[in-house]
């Protein structure tokens, strides 16, 4: 393997870490923008979605790596379980807010983002009890294929990250730019109160930042199964946090700011395993994370802040 | 006649024999109670299970043939697994290894399992005077001189094996590699845990000293689910074979991903990666290929072992593995050690029990057991095993799946 087609793969492998770090991120500055809550529910949301799809397709027949599809019946089932883990993660994602952090609106200081961290709890657990601590073989149906580039390998999974998932971040960037509901979301983001007397909805615009969020973590749940062929109760904690850790990078709030944060530690952590060691990644993800927050605190592109005051 | 305390005496022992399903142990009996320490629940359970059933059998089978008149083994069997941790959890080990020492009428232990159970019980074994046989635990750290002051803080060995330790696990699969499978050139990884760690470096040291090249050596966060980019620089490095110091944590992950990228090396782990998961969870054809090892004979393949083998079928409805059958040797050299004592008149309690399995060579299943003065099997034979599709088994059958190929070279 010569150096560039070395450099080449090793880009490809921190592109698809990062498509999937960006889509988990992009959750969190959502509701951060909107709420400046950091919900830490948001890690096994992300969970719950790969076991949603899991679920799904074991009812379409697949199970373990021997059923594979092409044409048709490939499309159909994977849309079908994109849509149901979409969907159920997202109705999740707003009962989440419904029922334990609706009533805690109004009140300041910790006591909601302390909420999120124990309903993140709840659902680790649900699940653990559920597989009794297995790591599941999860179904892939996509065809064994890949191509050579200069030397490197790009297989099909990998193709099919950087297509769907960009696909879904320009969505829900369309979504807020163009769309009623997303003018009032900006509207909410930028003063509550403001956008109440004009009219906003504001349970409503709250309730679908959950729903748009959680769904694009359920998408990346999906996603992180089919491309590592498993799943287990643990996946949440080290994707959430670096994905938590993109936003921050972006500028939390800011929705093009989580993508490229999340494919920049895609990426870091792709170079830094090759060229230093990958006991170090951590190290060098959060040193990068801790210098940009101290020479700019609101992230590389700064946030599309609520300007409170 | 009868007197009111005789007719008390002959009711309460009736009664325990009824509760305890003795058999034809005599109604005086006096029971021993055996500790068992292992992770029964979450990620570990399938092995453990089968390694409570080899101390079960040997100790039934022991009350059965009244193997020691005038007393029955009763087992007092503790589960070291959490529900937080998922699997085996040094916390709960430590909790139990003070209840065993804290019971007066425990004299002996089989267990744990897992190293990192045994290096939290071991300190709590040593001052409470308690011997355990471990039939599975390879981390040579908990009966290395070097670290006495922390594992066996009262002097005396305690924490006897009847397996090897990873100090012979490692290095014999570098000669096997090296010698078998001609290997010159090898990538080493490890998952970070105790047990890994110390594999990977026995295995790194004797690869040095014979002269394999070591192209590189990663660590690998078992919590994290991306192993492409170590992989993809294990690639470029080019090495004849990959050898992996860890348990199935990492490890399915590990050979789901190394077979979409170096699919074609030699890759091989210890017995850490004799599991379930990595036939269910990472499954074929991922596994097809990989070497893995035992710190034990093959026992299950033994023509000697091959009654026990079916008594423990017709018994538990599953076979034994080989740590099953390592289980058994533990609860032979116990029985042993208890006649001996018989034998010589003198009390069974901890401290006499301790003395009498140190200096037991008791015949087990594979082979006369002696130990070393600091608890560690004089004879450290390592078994190597490799992953083959056998269509014609169920997926998690561990037996049918692995298959045996040899012992490794000795060094």
């Amino acid at each position: 393997m010569s150096f560039s087609s070395l450099l080449l793969q090793q880009t490809i492998n921190g592109m698809s870490l990062g498509a999937m770090y960006a889509l988990l991120a992009l959750g969190f500055t959502l509701i951060y923008g909107i709420l400046e809550l950091i919900n830490f529910a948001h890690f096994n949301v992300f969970m719950m979605g790969s076991f949603l799809a899991l679920w799904v397709l074991q009812g379409f027949g697949l199970t373990g790596q021997t059923v594979i599809l092409t044409g048709l019946p490939l499309i159909g089932v994977l849309v079908a379980a994109l849509i149901v883990t979409m969907f159920g993660t997202g109705v999740l994602g707003v009962v989440i807010e419904r029922v334990t952090l609706r009533p805690l609106r109004g009140i300041t200081g910790p006591a909601a983002m302390i909420t999120t961290i124990g309903v993140s709890y709840v659902l680790f657990n649900i699940i653990l009890l559920l597989t009794s601590a297995q790591t599941l073989n999860f179904p892939n149906p996509l065809p064994q294929l890949q191509w050579q580039v200069h030397g490197a390998i790009v297989t099909l999974p990998e193709v099919l990250i950087w297509l769907v998932a960009p696909l879904l971040m320009t969505g829900l960037w369309a979504f807020v730019q163009k769309s009623r509901l997303g003018k009032a979301m900006r509207a909410t983001a930028q003063d509550p109160e403001a956008a109440r007397m004009m009219g906003v909805e504001v349970d409503k615009v709250i309730m679908t930042a959950f729903f748009l969020g959680s769904a694009l973590a359920g998408a990346g749940g999906m996603i992180f199964g089919l491309y590592y062929n498993f799943t287990s109760f643990l996946i949440g904690f080290t994707a959430g946090l670096r994905a938590f850790t993109a936003a921050v990078l972006g500028g939390i709030g800011n929705v093009p700011g989580a993508m490229v944060g999340g494919f920049a530690i895609g990426l870091i952590e792709a170079y830094s395993g090759q060229f230093i060691a990958t006991e170090w990644s951590d190290v060098i993800i959060f040193s990068i994370l801790v210098l940009v927050l101290v020479f700019r605190p609101a992230g590389l592109f700064g946030r599309l802040a609520p300007s409170k005051s | 006649m009868i007197t009111r305390r005789a007719a008390a005496q002959l009711l309460a022992s009736t009664a325990a024999a009824a509760t305890l399903g003795a058999g034809p142990a005599l109604a005086a009996d006096k029971v021993i109670v055996i500790g068992v320490d292992l992770p029964l629940t979450g990620a570990d359970a399938q092995g453990a299970i089968r390694i409570l059933h080899g101390a079960q059998l040997v100790f039934d089978q022991a009350n059965d043939a009244n193997a020691v008149p005038g007393y029955t083994f009763k087992l007092a069997v503790m589960n070291d697994a959490t529900a937080t941790a998922g699997q085996y959890d040094p916390a709960q080990a430590a909790t139990n290894a003070r209840k065993m020492v804290s019971d007066h009428g425990l004299v002996a232990a089989i267990g744990p399992e897992m190293s990192g159970s045994g290096k939290a019980m071991a300190p709590i074994l040593s001052e409470g005077g308690l011997a355990t046989i471990t039939p599975a635990s390879t981390n040579p750290d908990i009966t290395n001189p070097k670290f006495a002051a922390e594992f066996m803080p009262a002097g005396k060995a305690i924490y006897f094996r009847t397996v090897t330790t990873d100090a012979f696990q490692g290095p014999e699969m570098t000669m096997f590699m090296a010698k078998k499978l001609g290997v010159k050139s090898v990538y080493i990884l490890d998952d970070s845990g105790a047990y890994g760690v110390g594999l990977a470096d026995a295995f790194e040291g004797q690869a040095k000293k014979i002269g394999m090249k070591v192209m590189g050596r990663d660590r690998l966060d078992p919590k994290n689910a991306d192993y492409t980019t170590t992989l993809t620089k294990i690639k470029a490095a080019n090495p004849q074979a990959l050898y992996f110091g860890g348990v199935d944590e990492a490890g399915v992950k590990l050979v789901k991903q190394a077979y979409q990228i170096i699919p074609k090396m030699i890759k091989g782990g210890g017995d850490g990666m004799v599991a379930p998961d990595i036939l269910t969870a990472a499954g074929f054809p991922a596994a097809q290929g990989w070497y893995a090892t035992i710190a034990a004979p093959h026992l299950v393949g033994d023509p000697k072992s091959q009654g026990v083998i079916r008594a423990y079928k017709a018994k538990f409805g599953i076979g034994p593995d080989d740590y099953a059958l390592t289980a058994y040797d533990a609860g032979l050299i116990i029985i042993g050690a208890v006649k001996t004592l018989i034998a010589e008149k003198k009390p069974i309690n901890k401290a006499t029990m301790r003395d009498a399995i140190a200096a037991s060579k008791t015949p087990t299943l594979q082979g006369v057991v002696e130990f070393d003065k600091y608890g560690d099997m004089k004879s450290h034979i390592v078994s190597v095993y490799q992953i083959r599709e056998d269509k014609s088994k169920p997926l998690d059958d561990m037996i049918a799946q692995y298959h045996y190929l040899g012992p490794a070279p000795q060094v």
